[in-house]
């Protein structure tokens, strides 16, 4: 673990030359997050080819976008993924419309999908995170940041209440994050 | 939407969870709430962590030089512009362009999302076990209700259905016995069919309704009588 809030200080200066127009700087973050960010968008789209779109988009973003982040409002890791992530999700979603996926809300295969999806984390410390989420929970927060599926959908999917979903979702989250604090497994 | 609403909705908009009218509204009120912000910013700090489950791989090489094409010094707006005027005219610019691509992903969201309903459509009139109904009553429309009971989807369509009035909305409803539930509210789009989709276990309702009600949200429970009605 070599994060911590000198390495978060850092990041944000750098996203801060990015804003001013520092090509170095944007090469250096690059240099520093093109693999969490491909890593992301590849296991979520399971091809390289959008993966690299989705990188280059989400670069483009930061370049043009770097003035938007604001140090206040959390680390410059988590912008920076969550702009893949929501990229990331876009693409998937695109992708579901074309292939015409079969409609995605038949609560009988559910329980497939959640295990099919949850093959996309291998990080032995989101895992065991994970491992300490209640079934119901870890089933809400897995499909929705690993599939891509929106909240109306997991109910739909997993047969359960919109609201349930929610309160899982919330749960499970804040459990997460008592346990995740320290993660930063995808930069090294 | 109301503070509570969105609080409630901040977990699914941290993991990127919500249907895109749903986003925009946590996005609005984001604007204007700190409280909301805060919570928000803890969240997206656990997404950020789970985004470190995924196991890591290189981006090809070339990658790089490709994405650092877009960062040419000359390539950002009125960026070596070092004087007042310069910023100004490149702060107007970058206003412009960022309300332009916000109206245009609105855009591409909201034809989408047609589209998905689109396909919906399509793919339950492609199914052998669809079946459909039409619905008449007080009102001269082109309403139709078709619905595949073994795999629990439907959709409304309609079209040429007159304006319900301002402030009013229809709201459809499914109806089991002398329980109507309610399965959504629509209002038509002039010169455009509508299409609602329904999620049921059809085999449990014998017929559906539409009726007039208080928009935007309408009724739990129906409040007029039906203006349309049709048998499953």
């Amino acid at each position: 673990m070599q994060g911590g809030p000198a390495r978060g200080g850092e990041e944000a200066r750098l996203l801060a030359q990015i804003a001013a127009g520092d090509a170095e700087s944007f090469a250096a973050l690059y240099d520093r997050y093109s693999r969490p960010v491909y890593s992301l968008a590849w296991k979520m789209l399971g091809d390289s080819h959008a993966a690299q779109e989705i990188t280059q988009e989400v670069f483009e973003g930061i370049w043009r976008g770097a003035a938007a982040y604001r140090p206040g409002r959390g680390t410059a890791r988590s912008w920076i993924l969550a702009l893949a992530h929501h990229k990331s999700v876009d693409a998937v979603r695109r992708q579901r419309i074309r292939v015409a996926e079969p409609l995605p809300d038949l609560p009988a295969d559910a329980p497939d999908v959640v295990g099919q999806v949850l093959q996309r984390v291998e990080g032995a410390q989101v895992r065991a995170a994970l491992e300490t989420l209640s079934e119901g929970q870890r089933a809400v927060v897995v499909l929705a940041y690993y599939g891509g599926y929106t909240q109306a959908e997991i109910a739909a999917r997993l047969g359960v209440p919109l609201g349930t979903v929610k309160t899982r979702m919330r749960d499970g989250l804040l459990r997460l994050r008592g346990v995740l604090r320290d993660v930063e497994e995808s930069v090294t | 939407m109301k503070h509570e609403d969105v609080r409630e909705l901040l977990p699914a908009y941290a993991l990127d969870a919500l249907a895109p009218e749903e986003a925009r509204a946590v996005e609005a009120h984001l604007l204007e709430c700190d409280e909301c912000r805060g919570e928000l910013a803890a969240f997206r700090e656990v997404a950020g962590a789970l985004a470190g489950g995924v196991a890591m791989a290189n981006p090809p090489a070339d990658l790089r030089g490709k994405v650092l094409a877009a960062a040419r010094p000359d390539r950002g707006a009125g960026r070596s512009a070092g004087w007042p005027w310069g910023l100004a005219a490149a702060a107007a610019l970058i206003v412009l362009l960022a309300a332009t691509s916000a109206y245009l992903a609105h855009r591409v969201t909201v034809l989408t999302a047609r589209l998905t309903t689109q396909e919906r459509v399509l793919a339950l009139l492609a199914s052998p076990t669809a079946q459909s109904a039409v619905l008449s009553g007080s009102v001269q429309a082109n309403v139709r209700f078709v619905y595949d009971r073994a795999r629990g989807q439907g959709a409304l369509v309609v079209s040429g259905l007159g304006d319900p009035g301002e402030g009013f909305v229809y709201e459809l409803w499914l109806v089991a016995g002398k329980e109507p539930q309610s399965a959504g509210v629509f209002r038509p789009i002039p010169g455009q069919p509508i299409i609602v989709p329904v999620t049921a276990d059809f085999g449990r309702y014998q017929a559906v309704a539409i009726s007039v009600e208080r928009g935007p949200q309408g009724a739990p429970r129906p409040t007029t009588a039906p203006i349309l009605a049709g048998a499953l």
